[in-house]
């Protein structure tokens, strides 16, 4: 659906995007993701054809988009939902139909089907200015997808909504993106929401792409400690690989040796990198097929949201993500003498 | 201060009358103050607009030279056009110099810095991600442009009110490029003045109670659209 290769995008504030390759297949959601500032809007706006491009190839469902006389023709292939809705005055409906009057469609249902797909038949009359942040969300859904567009790019789209709303307007969407095989392109900084839609996400940092592939790909096996840093992964420890047996990495880090599933090569230095749900904390070890055990102090145990996480000084930091209860029930405290665990196949190594 | 309580009395007397004379000051003042709005309105409100939602080097600048015009005085205007308009002008082969065209093309150079000036503030108002929302759902530059002028339709209503103010008003550009020909290029503000030189101040008065009666209608009815509108938003 979208193919983009070369793509440098300079803007006035002196911040510049440069990305390589990056495809996008029909029907598929793909998530851009990143801090604040690495370039994820920037790169939504070219592909909405809003951004001035000053080098690169950008090929969407095979025209060239960066041709001015295909420009419109594309546009009205795809709809655009920024972070907040934009909806003009006059009624509901009128809203909804505004893309059908652009393209000279007379409207014959389908702004009735978005009404009821969308849960807002009731609406239907209403003065725009006069609904919640979430029906504007729900109206400017229903007006993006009124056309039939093969594409939607969305900007953080709920990013204002509460916790409900957003799963329930989430879950619609999900709906009619699968029922009609709409290529959607996502911006979020919410990681949960990306797990949720994404079949791809491309992690993006500064301007530069670090790195696109599956959800689970990038949560379990980040490419550089920046997208490690990113998602989530907590321990992160410098060591190198002294030894391999199969695919079993003895990894020299400080006074440990850390094992781990790689491929990897002796001499190799890298980076262990290990999600802290992956870590389990006992008092001593338990015979398992758990091959990494390292006695430490417990430094702190925070609650977070879900969850506690419990830092550990094992001559390297390890943070365990912990049940409420287990913490609890365990009564572990800063300075208690702990063994934190995890398998050979829950840490991935990156080289350095 | 009786003369000008007798020029009161007279001036309205010579209203009621309906004198044909006055009403075809009135009707030449109306028809030039009109046509030259309308004609700024069309140049004005698309200019402003796409000025206003539009990259382009040296806007600044332009904004710049149009804000600066909104405060054209009208005399320099009347020389600039009877310069172009005049017999040795690269304008004369129009034949405008002390016509109603003339005039109107004075008073358009007068309004439509200011309708330009003003929608572009109307539309500078707009947040611009609301026109790309409108072009990222298929809209074509002028749709995208129709929709946001009908967002900001109260705000070009007062732009359209204060450019037919700066117009109705004028004298110097009027005067200069019309000539104040009986029956042919006089108006309400250049009768006034050549009624006053001339001592006949009850016609001045009936002239300036016109005019101002005119100004105040014309203000009003759109006003009254304005409030309407923003009442029902």
């Amino acid at each position: 659906m979208i193919t983009l290769s070369g793509l440098v995008i300079e803007l006035s504030t002196g911040f510049s995007l440069r990305v390589d390759g990056l495809r996008v297949k029909k029907g598929e959601t793909f998530a851009l993701i990143g801090p604040n500032g690495a370039g994820k809007t920037t790169l939504l706006n070219a592909l909405a054809l809003l951004q001035e491009i000053k080098a690169g190839e950008l090929k969407i469902g095979g025209k060239d988009a960066l041709r001015k006389a295909h420009r419109l023709e594309l546009r009205r292939s795809m709809s655009y939902l920024f972070s907040r809705p934009y909806l003009a005055g006059g009624s509901v409906y009128e809203n909804i139909v505004l893309p059908l009057k652009f393209r000279g469609v007379k409207d014959s249902g389908q702004a009735a089907e978005m009404l009821e797909l969308f849960k807002i038949a009731h609406l239907r009359d209403r003065d725009s200015r006069q609904l919640s942040q979430g029906e504007r969300h729900r109206v400017s859904l229903a007006r993006a997808f009124v056309t039939r567009p093969k594409l939607v790019l969305l900007d953080e789209p709920f990013s204002s909504l509460d916790a409900r709303a957003k799963e329930s307007i989430i879950a619609d969407l999900s709906k009619i993106t699968k029922a009609r095989r709409t290529t959607l392109v996502l911006v979020t900084q919410d990681q949960e929401e990306a797990l949720a839609l994404a079949d791809t996400l491309a992690v993006l940092k500064g301007g530069r792409l670090l790195q696109s592939a599956t959800p689970q790909e990038i949560f379990s096996r980040p490419a550089s400690e920046e997208v490690a840093d990113f998602v989530g992964v907590e321990t992160v420890v410098p060591g190198e690989v002294t030894a391999k047996s199969d695919n079993l990495c003895s990894v020299r880090a400080g006074e440990n040796t850390l094992e781990v599933i790689s491929a990897c090569a002796p001499g190799d230095k890298v980076l262990v990198c290990v999600r802290p749900e992956a870590v389990s904390v006992s008092w001593t070890v338990e015979a398992s097929s758990v091959r990494n055990h390292f006695r430490g102090k417990v430094l702190a145990a925070v609650p977070r949201r879900l969850e506690y996480e419990v830092s550990i000084d094992c001559g390297f930091r390890i943070i365990a993500a912990m049940t409420r209860q287990s913490v609890e029930g365990m009564r572990l405290k800063p300075g208690d003498e702990v063994y934190a665990s995890f398998k050979a196949t829950a840490a991935h190594l990156i080289k350095r | 201060m009786d003369f000008i309580y007798d020029g009161f009395i007279k001036g309205i007397a010579l209203i009621l009358s309906r004198d044909p004379e006055i009403a075809g000051v009135v009707r030449m003042s109306l028809y030039v103050s009109v046509f030259s709005t309308l004609i700024a309105v069309f140049i004005g409100v698309p200019l402003g607009a796409v000025i206003a939602v539009k990259k382009f080097p040296l806007k600044k600048i332009v904004i710049s030279v149009i804000n600066t015009g909104m405060g054209l005085p009208p005399v320099v205007v009347g020389l600039l056009v009877m310069l172009l308009l005049a017999r040795s002008g690269p304008l004369a082969f129009l034949g405008w110099l002390y016509t109603p065209a003339g005039m109107v093309l004075a008073q358009v150079i007068i309004a439509a810095p200011v309708i330009t000036a003003l929608s572009m503030a109307a539309m500078q108002s707009l947040d611009r991600k609301f026109y790309l929302q409108m072009l990222t759902l298929g809209a074509g530059q002028w749709q995208a442009l129709w929709v946001c002028l009908k967002e900001v339709k109260l705000s070009i209503l007062a732009a359209v009110i204060a450019g037919f103010g700066s117009v109705i008003s004028e004298v110097g550009a009027v005067m200069m490029v019309g000539g104040n020909i009986r029956h042919q290029t006089r108006v309400l503000t250049t009768a006034t003045v050549m009624e006053t030189q001339m001592g006949n101040f009850d016609t001045a008065i009936a002239l300036g109670l016109i005019l101002l009666a005119i100004t105040f209608l014309i203000n009003i009815a759109l006003t009254f659209i304005q409030q309407r509108r923003a009442a029902a938003e």
